[in-house]
């Protein structure tokens, strides 16, 4: 059984179709990525997941858990922790105390917490602004933050939106060597991005196409880039003319 | 750095413990028991206001039931118990106010808390059966003699309560939880809080404080009237004492209390009329030149080395839309 199985999920904000009768699962350990131009519904996607959103119509399951009607706190207890596309730090704490914030949930001992905060900062490498207040990090910086407290939480599955996007193109290969480890702690993870490919090349197992909250395509990344829609849902008919 | 406000806290209250020793005078005793009264009522807001970050601007409600509560139970068991029971009923209000409240965003909270202790005075008000309505109602005697110094020491010990109370909070995952709630609820709840709940615990530990506050409030002066009790003005000194010392701080409030108190009773001797207005524009200048509070200003000031130093990472700027876009073609272009 997969660990998470999303079942023909559709959700509309008003009028706009925003996520329609998307099917997709992943196994544990699995990295998988969503992959989609801006408003193709990535985090509507993942809302719908952990319940800040409630979906129409479909149902999503976790872990043997009916989450459809979940919240998004008992989300993270169940194991999906997540970050936000528009980082969400707690500004007046030190990067240590964001992080203790998830490692809070596994523990009610500030200690224990401290302790299981640093070992995940010194995995992301940010051992040496653990000490410093979150309002004072770069964007670098503050996407890992975003990571490190969502893996605090010791999560199944870890919802990744944009974690590379407005990144230097380095930096966010760095980050993604580290998170093709995650398997090792035996986390799977969906990532979200628009257009920061090489990532997705690098480390994902299998990736979905969304365009207009639909799913286009899906499978290896290297088979889903060279597929007609894909070419198309990026650059338009016109390019794909170009490439043949 | 929070090792100098325990201190300094320590050290007001060792005073606080030894004035009576020295100081005869009654007058000057009730002074400052009221100066320990709205500290203990701040320090109780400061839990929802201040650390969790939600404005009430009611906590005359649980201040008023907790001493109508005395006043009306005692009638048929001992002042004690109905002491108790008047926390209890408190309690229940916060309750109500929280489980209605707390699961909206925005400004519901603040107007729940409004609108409550705007009916609970009218209520106290208009059931003159059995709350004594608009002429008020006898409280019971709590100390024999009702001396003064009994109050007093009561009082301080309350505010000594209190003030733990907040330290053990401070450093408890309930504390990091309230902090979060404050500064980023979604993100408060993508780590598994559940922000309804944790913000509705601090709120019936606010009102249980607010309420023995309240009783022993009524008991000192033997006789309550609603305006008094669930007065709007109570209300907002509740609130505007702990944003004046520092809102999330543990001195906040009691350096609030000790400043606005001590300047009111000193306006009202020398400005008599006046006062108010004093009182008023001291209120407006130190929230536009202080909006942290007295604590939180200083606390900021002194932790030089939290003020935000810029990560070796932190100069590479957010790549503009230009940058963006040379990405897109790039696994096609492979
Ligand atoms: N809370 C919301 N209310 C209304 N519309 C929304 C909301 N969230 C997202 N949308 C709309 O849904 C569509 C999908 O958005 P989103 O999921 O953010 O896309 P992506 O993350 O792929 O860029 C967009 O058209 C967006 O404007
Ligand atoms: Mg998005």
């Amino acid at each position: 059984m997969p660990l998470l199985e999303i079942k023909n999920v559709s959700k509309r904000f008003g009028g706009l179709k925003a996520v329609t009768d998307v099917n997709m699962s992943v196994e544990a350990g699995e990295i998988a990525f969503i992959v989609g131009p801006n408003g193709a519904g990535k985090t509507t996607l993942f809302n719908l997941i952990t319940s800040v959103h409630k979906a129409d119509a479909g149902q999503i399951v976790f872990d043997g858990h009916d989450i459809t009607h979940s919240s998004p706190h008992a989300a993270a207890k169940l194991g999906i922790g997540r970050t936000f596309q528009i980082v969400k730090p707690l500004r007046n704490l030190t990067v240590l105390e964001n992080t203790m914030l998830g490692a809070f949930l596994r523990t009610s001992s500030p200690a224990a917490a401290e302790q299981e905060a640093a070992k995940v900062l010194q995995f992301l490498g940010m051992g040496k602004v653990m000490h410093l207040a979150a309002r004072g990090m770069g964007l670098p910086m503050m996407k890992r933050l975003e990571i490190a407290r969502a893996l605090a939480t010791k999560p199944k599955l870890i919802l990744l939106d944009e974690v590379v996007a407005g990144l230097p193109t380095v930096e966010a290969l760095k980050l993604a060597d580290l998170l093709k480890r995650l398997p090792e702690w035996g986390i799977a993870a969906i990532g979200g991005v628009e257009h920061v490919m090489q990532v997705v090349m690098k480390i994902a197992d299998r990736v979905v196409v969304l365009d207009h909250g639909i799913k286009i395509a899906e499978g290896k990344p290297q088979d889903v880039v060279h597929h007609p829609a894909v070419i198309e849902a990026y650059l338009g008919s016109k390019y794909k003319e170009l490439l043949k | 750095m929070k090792r100098p406000q325990v201190m300094i806290g320590t050290v007001i209250f060792a005073v606080a413990l030894v004035i009576p020793l020295f100081l005869h005078n009654d007058y000057f005793l009730q002074v400052i028991f009221r100066l320990f009264l709205f500290a203990t009522l701040g320090l109780a807001w400061n839990l929802v206001g201040g650390y969790a970050g939600q404005l009430s601007l009611g906590h005359a409600a649980y201040f008023g039931v907790g001493a109508y509560g005395l006043a009306l139970l005692s009638k048929g068991m001992s002042p004690w118990l109905a002491i108790v029971g008047g926390v209890v009923l408190s309690m229940i209000c916060a309750l109500i106010i929280g489980s209605v409240s707390f699961r909206l965003r925005g400004p519901y909270f603040c107007l729940a808390t409004i609108a409550f202790t705007e009916v609970l005075r009218l209520i106290a008000k208009n059931l003159p059966n059995v709350t004594g309505g608009d002429v008020g109602t006898p409280v019971p005697l709590l100390f024999p003699h009702n001396s003064m110094r009994s109050f007093y020491y009561a009082c301080v010990v309350l505010t000594i309560l209190s003030f733990a109370i907040t330290y053990w909070v401070e450093r408890s995952r309930f504390g990091y939880y309230l902090m979060a709630i404050r500064e980023d609820e979604d993100t408060a709840l993508s780590v598994g809080v559940n922000t309804a709940r944790v913000k509705l615990w601090a709120l019936l530990l606010s009102a249980a404080l607010s309420a023995l506050a309240g009783a022993l409030y009524a008991s000192l002066f033997l006789f309550i009237v609603p305006d008094q009790m669930f007065g709007v003005e109570v209300s907002v000194e509740i609130a505007i004492l702990p944003m004046l010392g520092g809102a999330g701080t543990l001195l906040g409030p009691l350096v609030g209390s000790i400043v606005l108190e001590t300047a009111s009773e000193v306006f009202k001797n020398i400005f008599k009329e006046a006062h108010l207005l004093i009182y008023g524009i001291l209120v407006v200048l130190v929230v536009l030149f202080l909006p942290e509070g007295i604590v939180g200003t200083l606390n900021r000031k002194l932790r030089w080395f939290k003020a935000a130093p810029r990560t070796p990472f932190a100069s590479a700027p957010p790549p503009g839309p230009a940058e963006e876009s040379k990405r897109i073609p790039l696994p096609l272009a492979e």
